[in-house]
């Protein structure tokens, strides 16, 4: 599992290559924590590269939207394929996002 | 014994000396009633002689200028007694010159009719100097003699009772006497002779014995009973020996004696009888007693033989095994056994004929040979012959045995099997929904014929195939009304198993619940034994720990899952397992188990050795709510739910099993 983060203009893209499991989620919560600190950005999660989200992942997107909200930022996911799609489709994470 | 002895003797003593008391008080007033009557007899008697000295007396005082009238009178008198006596009138010497110096005129009843009267005074007899003249000379009334003999008359023994005749001057001038010989007093001793050998004695006021006291009597231990007779100052006395008296009481007594050993002596033969009786049922008791104790420890031992610790083995994750036994008695001549040797398992289901210690230590015979041919022979069939002629040589008691021997490859599936007689085992194959009977040929049972060519067969079985063996104490469980569980209902309920995706333990649990609800109550009559062999895609293995996860994407694949299953299926089995490994064991670490076994469906069983821990019961998040509002947990187990057909969760013995199903 893999997170880079490339900041553009206003715009703070998270790129998610992998799995986002369990035990990788606790890598990754490390690693976005530069997006939960951002105000008043437009924070791209971008999913092409990723293959598989856990509950642990999930909570990160939570997080990382929760966040957004309370410092004026604004949330789009990106490229999520079908697998992620149907686990969005799932939890109720679909209407919690604006997904391109 | 002594007690009741002593009790019946106390008893039968009071008995004879309350009756001997009550005897000798009935000896006594009989005594004193016919003392009584002896001294009225006397009496009578001697009224009648005092009455006839006074009226003779009377008569010779009227008349004593007459000297022959004298005689008349004492005639008159002698008319007047009933007995056979003398009287006599003696004159002071010299009273009637002319008649000399001694008159007596005397008179003798002789014959009833007849009187003999004379005078009777002499120089030879001279009465003056008698004792009843002297006395009666003396006294004024009646004067009473101490017996004597009289040698003048009837030459027996008299009493002379006297009494005085004075003249016109009030002078003593003679003397009356009348005589009463003994021999009169004889009817009297029908009174005395109170009983048939009893005595009486009669003595005279000084002591002269009038009836003496028989010889017989000396030396002898009796009873006086006695009485005195105012007029003529005797005492009567009447002896009872205690023979006579006791007599019949000593017989009821010594009879009463005898019965009453004899009695003691059945009573003694009785309570010897019943202490051997008891001590024979009390050592009975404690053999018995001992006999439950060691077949109780003889069953600890018996199945320890059989092997406890349930697979998975961890070392062997292909392979799942559980196996129940349950004796109808305290041992039995069911077994199962199962173990694992160089990626093979070597396992078997057999059924003693008999039951009880005998087919207990076939049993454990068997075992032993199972497992020290298996060690280094492969071949089924070999195996068997080689048990069979084992058997055969140390078979005293014609005992034979019914044996399913199968050995599975577990790195190829390859499934070697040989039956002898036994029942054949049901398989439940991951390809087909129908649970049919494996084909067994039809080998003869163990121990019965030696060198029998026992005939292996071959079978494969796939990654998630179940053999179910069995003993006939499933099939042949009898409920009370003598119906029989039968294969056609274990086929229906293992198809439900299937169905079910259960494990091998919950597939033996089951039956054996079904086999309870069967036989309801009814006793239960052979050896049951059940074995579930599941083959299977070994068993993940994981510590609990987090970064473990990605192992289970990996182990998936060998599952050979469908495609579009494999994100969802790792998804939830990641989100269940994550579940355990964070709550199961706090603070410490341990071991998560899973499982999977794929036919129609696929079914996964995660099992730790946590704190009992039920996700099922974990709140899920509510997915309906704004991102605000949502709570960070509760998703895992709301994926899980979202994603499988069916969650379940079981606490057994010290370990959560969690089970979760998909149909694919």
């Amino acid at each position: 599992m893999k997170t880079e983060i490339v900041a553009s203009g206003n715009q703070l893209i998270a790129k998610f290559s992998g799995r986002l499991d369990t035990a990788a989620a606790v890598q990754t919560i490390e690693d976005v924590k530069p997006l939960l600190e951002a105000s008043n950005k437009e924070i791209i999660l971008d999913c092409s590269a990723l293959e598989y989200i856990s509950s642990s992942g999930l909570r990160i997107f939570l997080s990382i939207r929760k966040e957004a909200s309370a410092h004026g930022s604004k949330v789009i996911v990106r490229h999520i394929n079908n697998d992620i799609r149907q686990v969005f489709m799932m939890t109720g994470f679909v209407s919690l996002f604006v997904i391109e | 014994m002594i007690v009741a002895a002593g009790v019946l003797a106390a008893i039968s003593c009071v008995q004879y000396f309350t009756a001997r008391n009550g005897i000798r008080i009935e000896a006594e007033l009989r005594a004193k009633t016919e003392l009584r009557k002896a001294e009225l007899e006397i009496e009578l008697h001697t009224v009648e002689m005092e009455t006839a000295a006074k009226t003779l007396a009377r008569l010779v005082e009227k008349h004593i200028d007459i000297p022959d009238s004298i005689y008349a009178a004492t005639r008159l008198a002698v008319g007047t007694l009933r007995t056979k006596t003398s009287l006599a009138v003696a004159f002071v010497p010299d009273y009637f010159p002319k008649h000399g110096r001694y008159f007596e005129a005397c008179s003798s009843r002789i014959t009833e009719d007849s009187i003999y009267t004379r005078q009777i005074g002499s120089a030879e007899h001279d009465y003056t100097q008698m004792e009843w003249f002297q006395n009666g000379f003396k006294h004024d009334s009646c004067w009473w003699s101490e017996p004597y003999l009289d040698d003048s008359g009837s030459q027996t023994f008299v009493v002379s009772c006297s009494y005085p005749v004075r003249d016109s001057k009030g002078e003593v001038v003679a003397v009356v006497c009348v005589d009463l010989s003994l021999d009169d007093l004889k009817n009297i001793s029908d009174y005395l002779q109170v009983y048939p050998n009893s005595y009486y004695t009669i003595r005279s006021s000084t002591g002269l014995e009038i009836v003496p006291m028989p010889d017989t009597v000396a030396g002898q231990k009796y009873n006086i009973f006695q009485e005195e007779i105012d007029a003529t100052g005797w005492h009567i006395e009447i002896i009872i020996p205690d023979e006579v008296l006791f007599r019949d009481l000593n017989h009821i007594g010594r009879l009463v004696g005898v019965l009453m050993i004899i009695g003691l002596l059945i009573l003694a033969l009785i309570i010897a009888y019943s202490v051997r009786t008891t001590q024979k049922m009390l050592d009975f008791a404690e053999k018995n007693q001992r006999i439950a104790g060691e077949l109780e420890v003889a069953k600890t031992i018996q199945m320890a033989m059989l092997p406890k610790v349930f697979p998975p083995f961890l070392d062997r994750p292909d392979v799942n095994v559980y196996g129940l036994v349950e004796p109808a008695k305290e041992v039995g001549g069911d077994l199962y056994d199962f173990y694992v040797r160089h990626d093979k398992l070597f396992f078997c289901v057999g059924d003693v004929s008999g039951k009880g210690v005998p087919a207990a230590l076939v049993m454990a015979m068997t075992r032993s040979l199972f497992r020290s041919i298996t060690a280094h022979e492969e071949n089924v069939g070999a195996v068997m012959r080689k048990m069979n002629n084992a058997l055969m040589d140390q078979n005293a008691q014609n005992m034979f045995l019914t044996l399913f021997l199968g050995v599975i490859d577990c790195k190829t599936g390859q499934f070697d099997y040989c039956n002898a007689g036994h029942n054949a085992p049901a398989m439940l194959r991951t390809q087909n929904t129908k649970v049919e009977l494996l084909p067994v040929l039809p080998n003869l049972p163990l121990g019965i014929e030696p060198d029998y060519d026992y005939q292996g067969q071959h079978a494969h079985a796939d990654r998630g195939d179940l053999l179910f063996l069995y003993t006939d104490g499933l099939t042949e469980a009898e409920n009370g009304r003598h119906e029989q569980f039968g294969e056609e209902r274990m086929l229906k309920e293992l198809t439900e198993c299937r169905e079910r995706g259960l494990a091998p333990r919950e597939i033996v649990q089951t039956m054996q619940q079904h086999v309870e609800q069967f036989v309801n109550g009814a006793q239960q009559s052979d050896d049951l034994t059940m074995l579930a062999v599941r083959y299977q895609v070994p068993a993940l293995v994981m510590r609990n720990d987090i970064q473990q996860i990605p192992t289970l994407a990996e182990w998936m694949e060998e599952i050979g899952l469908p495609e579009e299953l494999n994100m969802p299926l790792n998804l939830a089995l990641e989100e269940a397992v994550s579940n355990v490994m964070l709550y199961a064991y706090p603070g410490q670490s341990g071991q998560v188990l899973v499982e999977a076994v794929k036919s129609e469906k696929v079914v996964f069983t995660i099992s730790d050795s946590g704190i009992p821990f039920d996700p099922t019961q974990k709140a899920e998040a509510d997915t309906t709510l704004s991102a605000e509002e949502r709570e960070i947990g509760g998703l895992g187990i709301h994926l899980v739910r979202q994603i499988m057909d069916e969650v379940r969760y079981e606490r057994y013995e010290n370990k959560n099993v969690l089970t979760l199903i998909k149909k694919i």
